[in-house]
């Protein structure tokens, strides 16, 4: 019994401490390196920190050289197996895009708003880029599903970047090196995004389990009834992880005996992604309205009421010299009425004169046409003795009278 | 004229061909992902390590499988070590099987592997999850130590034939 139990010890130290002659390390001295660096790499020094991104920028790079072969026998399989489903992809496609094109304008026009909305509700404005990362890596263990994008923090990429695929929401970052960073993307385990159900506005949080699909988990209970497989499910944006309105996906509904699964199908599909897109976000602050509100912190209340009653002063000045003004133009065009009155009346005269005249000269006009007619009856003469004196009014009357009338 | 094909470039590279290919399973993870098969994952540096280790292959130098845990640690996004310590203690547990066995048998090695990787997929989800708190789902674990565990022996078979490559 104690010899088994000696061989068994003399064994294990002989596992552990024996080198060959090749060897230049015993297993015990790499075990604890191995323990050190676990050690090492749980506490966040800032020398071990940049020594992982060294490595990490070297590692990643040698990976993706020696995944070509690999992803090119990938990109081979994947290609063959898209022509098959060619044709029917392709009338598909057609549709959708019709149908996108007609929802896009609506979009705009919402995303107009929701800026708008957002400028008003916060003090700041943010101004988002993306910017194209191309997928360096995209190993998923069977235990971690992440993606590794050639952009880092050369580029503005933090923790916490949104990554998307198109316009869907694919992982956020949680490693950031010099050139390179590391995607977890929904699907993972450690994966919690807090979302909106819509239309029925159903607050949740999926989770990812290493499916192609993710879990609605932490949903509460009586709000499931309403939902359907037609719901879908964007970013709510709560606790400021992901920014809200982002589309992640559609609600698929499985009935499992009496219970029901909700499991929401991704718009994307992570295994075909090639390239994504990160977003970058800058805020800018609203300069004058931070300045008016610490200027109104900062005052005291009667300095208030003299700069309130100087702008009534002002106010007051401004509307006495408009009123000067305008009594000075009021005049003025007073002025130019009478003065146009006063032609107006002038003309009148001028033109009455006229028409007398004109009056006159048609009265003798008359008279000389009825004149030449009836003169010779009206003319005292040796022959008419009742005749009148020519150019006495008798005169005058008879020959407008056409004759002597008895 | 043995002296001179030891010296052939080919015939060196023929020799460190084990670990050049844990590099690269390291580094490339053979997945098959792209082929959508569910559940489906092996770990070939599991069987590669135990192999070779358990054979003392005189080109599969400890400390450059160590250096390959940690370039798997890094390329997986798992913490830094963990891999590492992982493949060390494939090679302690090679080491003591090779040093309590007189008369080696395939399939008492196969049944001695699924103990070996059985127990530091334990160690690493235990680590993983109580000192670092990563969600992982065990069914995975168990799934991927069941793969690697049937492909031992086709992989096995290949490896004894490169062996008698390299030994004649």
């Amino acid at each position: 019994m104690a010899s088994s139990r000696d061989d068994f010890i003399i064994a294990i130290r002989s596992a552990f401490l024996k080198k060959s002659t090749q060897q230049k390390f015993s297993l015990l001295t790499l075990v604890f390196l191995s323990v050190f660096i676990i050690l090492l790499s749980s506490l966040d020094f800032r020398a071990v920190r940049y020594l992982k991104i060294g490595i990490n920028e070297v590692v990643y790079r040698s990976s993706f050289l020696v995944s070509i072969p690999e992803n090119f026998l990938k990109d081979s399989f994947i290609g063959i197996s898209d022509y098959t489903t060619f044709f029917k992809d392709y009338n598909q496609n057609k549709k959708e895009l019709s149908k996108m094109k007609s929802n896009a304008v609506s979009n705009n026009i919402i995303e107009f708003e929701n800026k708008e909305l957002k400028e008003l509700i916060n003090d700041y404005v943010s101004t988002s880029n993306k910017i194209l990362a191309k997928i360096i890596m995209d190993h998923d263990s069977p235990f971690l599903k992440s993606i590794i994008i050639n952009k880092g923090s050369k580029d503005n990429i933090k923790i916490g970047t949104n990554i998307y695929d198109q316009s869907y929401l694919v992982g956020r970052v949680i490693e950031v090196n010099y050139k390179t960073a590391r995607v977890l993307l929904l699907s993972d385990l450690n994966s919690n995004v807090p979302v909106t159900i819509a239309p029925q506005n159903v607050q949740a949080i999926i989770t990812g389990r290493g499916d192609n699909f993710g879990h609605i988990k932490y949903m509460k209970d009586g709000f499931s009834n309403d939902l359907n497989n037609q719901s879908i499910v964007y970013t709510s944006g709560t606790g400021a992880i992901f920014k809200s309105g982002i589309p992640i996906g559609k609600l698929k509904i499985k009935e499992e005996g009496s219970t029901k699964k909700f499991h929401v199908e991704f718009y994307s599909d992570f295994t075909q992604l090639k390239y994504v897109f990160a977003e970058v976000i800058i805020k800018t602050d609203i300069e004058n309205t931070t300045q008016n509100t610490t200027n109104n912190q900062n005052s005291t209340p009667i300095d208030v009421k003299l700069n309130i009653l100087e702008d009534e002063l002002k106010i007051v000045e401004d509307t006495k010299l408009k009123f000067k003004q305008e009594n000075e133009s009021l005049k003025k065009q007073i002025n130019n009425l009478n003065n146009d009155i006063l032609d107006l009346k002038n003309n009148i005269s001028l033109q009455k004169q006229k028409i007398e005249q004109s009056n006159l000269d048609k009265k003798e006009v008359e008279f000389l046409k009825l004149n030449l007619y009836y003169s010779h009856k009206c003319r005292r003469s040796f022959f008419n003795t009742k005749g009148f004196t020519v150019g006495s009014d008798d005169y005058r009357n008879c020959v407008l009278n056409k004759g002597r009338k008895n | 004229m043995a002296s001179l094909s030891s010296r052939n470039p080919f015939r060196k590279l023929y020799s460190w061909l084990p670990i050049v290919l844990l590099f690269i399973s390291v580094l490339n993870e053979f997945d098959f992902n792209y082929l959508n098969l569910d559940y489906f994952s092996f770990n070939f540096p599991f069987i590669l390590i135990f192999f070779f280790t358990l054979k003392d292959f005189k080109y599969f130098d400890y400390f450059l499988v160590f250096l390959a845990g940690l370039i798997n640690d890094t390329v997986v996004g798992l913490p830094l070590g963990i891999s590492s310590l992982s493949y060390c203690l494939i090679c302690i547990a090679t080491s003591y099987l090779r040093n309590i066995t007189i008369r080696p048998h395939i399939i008492k090695d196969w049944f001695y592997f699924l103990f070996t990787i059985s127990l530091i997929n334990s160690i690493s989800y235990s680590v993983l999850n109580l000192f670092f708190s990563y969600n992982l789902d065990l069914v995975n674990y168990v799934i991927n130590n069941f793969f690697t565990f049937l492909f031992y022996l086709f992989f096995i078979y290949i490896f004894n034939y490169y062996l008698k490559g390299v030994n004649d």
